[in-house]
């Protein structure tokens, strides 16, 4: 697969496990979700993409400390 | 299901020199480019959510918008030196106004071993772990090292970042890990013949003393299961060459080496080329600073080693002073464009001794023998090599209320060691000098008489 298509492809990955984690009811299935987000955020990191330092950082109510976006 | 076929990784990538070879082979413009994307939202994450950078950045008339070039952020964001961190996690423990995450974010932590002092507290989120532990894999992988081998860590699991994160990193390459544990040096030796690893992980002098211990044992560890040796912590065998021989031969082994700075990331893997180590560029951001001048020292002169990390978001960390002296390549033969550090670490901006795996400072020597009552101002530190260990011993001459009762010399002597022990958390040997034995010098006082072979010191210490 070429580089280009597998970013779009782990950017369509996050954000089907962006929508299961919306309102989740279950730690654990959160934590889990989180927990694969994050290696996602770090395959895009790795491919060189421009993606913020924490994935926390894109989910907006999670922002650490409730600062606005850091990007 | 009965057909299936399982495997850690595709043939295609399970065939690859490198981990990630399109970062790691990445050609130098678009390296700049992307640290330049990456420098500015550090500095603004910096700014927004750790309270030490937001009171520098202030301090020094700078907001992020500001760092629109690489040589901006080098010029204008302040360098940030470990007593800095010291001095606030000081006041307020564990962290301070270090920390830039909420405290519930912090998965771990770990702690430098205080040899130049106090020791840093070292906050670690869950990612950062995950990152520092990538770190390692580049030089794992490499060496050769692959996921169908065995990692055997000779190591007590303190609180030590080096091997947690050499950990993490066998982890993430999917290794088996056996771990070591509280075993005494005979005890590592039997439980690597009877679980039979195929990677040591040790400082250097440690796999040298199990090696000789295995001698007086009757075992030739280079007929072990051990194919690699890797090895952080101390001086290894991409800065001494003589060292590599020695390992390489008592263990029967291909060594390797990483570059790591506990506070910072196992920030530079080795090269396969074994005469260096690869910056890795897409966990940390680096450049050598001149220490005549404080501008920047060009590739392939000395300089210090000046890091910003992107692994340690808990913890950030920007335009920190290493003390490391660097001599900086741009490219090396085996392909990797990420910065080459030439023999690691060749010296020290303030000079550092390993003595048994613990990092001691002179400067840090000099303050404690200072302060304790009966010791005179005539003393010197001189470095020995006995066997597979650097040695230090202080030689002191008595204060002069002292020097006519020489029955009182070994009690100073004592005294010190006993301050040593305490702060350094390392015995050294002390012992008294006749008064007015010592030599006296004009100008400076040489304190440091290092009496150990040429090939066991770095480049610069020689």
């Amino acid at each position: 697969m070429e580089r280009q298509q597998q970013i779009e492809r782990i950017r369509e990955a996050r954000a089907l496990i962006a929508a299961a984690m919306a309102e989740c009811r279950s730690p654990q299935i959160e934590t889990i979700l989180r927990s694969a987000d994050a290696e996602l955020h770090w395959a895009l990191w790795n491919l060189g993409e421009p993606v913020p330092l924490r994935p926390e950082l894109e989910y907006g109510e999670a922002v650490p400390r409730g600062r606005t976006r850091v990007r | 299901m009965s057909g299936a076929r399982l495997a850690l990784l595709g043939a295609r990538a399970g065939a690859s020199r490198f981990w990630n070879e399109y970062t790691e082979t990445m050609p130098r413009e678009e390296l700049d480019a992307l640290h330049l994307k990456r420098l500015r939202a550090l500095a603004e994450y910096a700014y927004e959510l750790s309270p030490f950078y937001r009171v520098k950045f202030d301090a020094a008339g700078l907001k992020p918008r500001d760092i629109r070039t690489i040589e901006d952020f080098k010029r204008r964001v302040p360098l940030t030196d470990k007593s800095e961190f010291v001095g606030l996690q000081e006041t307020a423990p564990p962290y301070g106004p270090t920390l830039a995450l909420p405290p519930e974010f912090v998965v771990h932590h770990c702690e430098t071993s205080g040899t130049t002092g106090v020791p840093l507290s070292i906050p670690y989120s869950m990612s950062d772990t995950v990152r520092y532990g990538e770190s390692w894999v580049y030089g794992f992988w490499a060496l050769g090292i692959r996921p169908s081998d065995s990692f055997y860590f000779a190591f007590s699991w303190g609180n030590f970042a080096g091997f947690w994160s050499a950990y993490w990193g066998a982890r993430r390459l999917g290794c088996r890990v056996l771990s070591g544990g509280g075993l005494d040096t005979k005890g590592h030796i039997q439980a690597i013949l009877r679980m039979r690893p195929t990677v040591l992980i040790s400082t250097p002098t440690f796999a040298l003393r199990m090696a000789a211990v295995a001698a007086e044992m009757g075992i030739d560890l280079s007929q072990s299961s051990i194919k690699y040796t890797y090895h952080a912590g101390e001086p290894g065998p991409t800065a001494l060459p003589a060292m590599r021989v020695q390992l390489e031969q008592a263990w029967g082994a291909k060594a390797g080496e990483l570059l790591g700075i506990a506070e910072v990331d196992a920030l530079a893997p080795g090269c396969p080329e074994g005469d260096g180590v690869h910056v890795n560029e897409m966990n940390v951001f680096s450049w050598s600073m001149d220490p005549e001048s404080g501008g920047e020292a060009a590739d392939g002169t000395i300089g210090e080693n000046i890091v910003t990390s992107y692994a340690n978001t808990a913890q950030p960390l920007l335009n920190y002073r290493t003390h490391d002296l660097v001599l900086r390549r741009p490219s090396c033969p085996c392909g990797r464009t990420w910065s080459k550090l030439e023999g690691a670490v060749l010296g020290r901006t303030d000079f550092m001794l390993t003595v048994r795996g613990t990092n001691v400072y002179q400067s840090a020597v000099e303050n404690l023998v200072a302060e304790t009552p009966g010791v005179g101002s005539a003393y010197e530190l001189v470095l020995t090599r006995e066997g597979d260990n650097d040695v230090m011993t202080i030689r002191f001459e008595p204060s002069p209320e002292h020097a006519a009762d020489p029955a009182s010399w070994d009690g100073i002597g004592q005294q010190l060691s006993d301050r040593i022990h305490a702060a350094l958390h390392v015995r050294l040997r002390v012992r008294p000098a006749a008064p007015n034995s010592l030599p006296r010098y004009e100008l400076k006082t040489k304190r440091m008489i290092d009496q150990r072979p040429k090939e066991f010191r770095r480049a610069l210490d020689r």
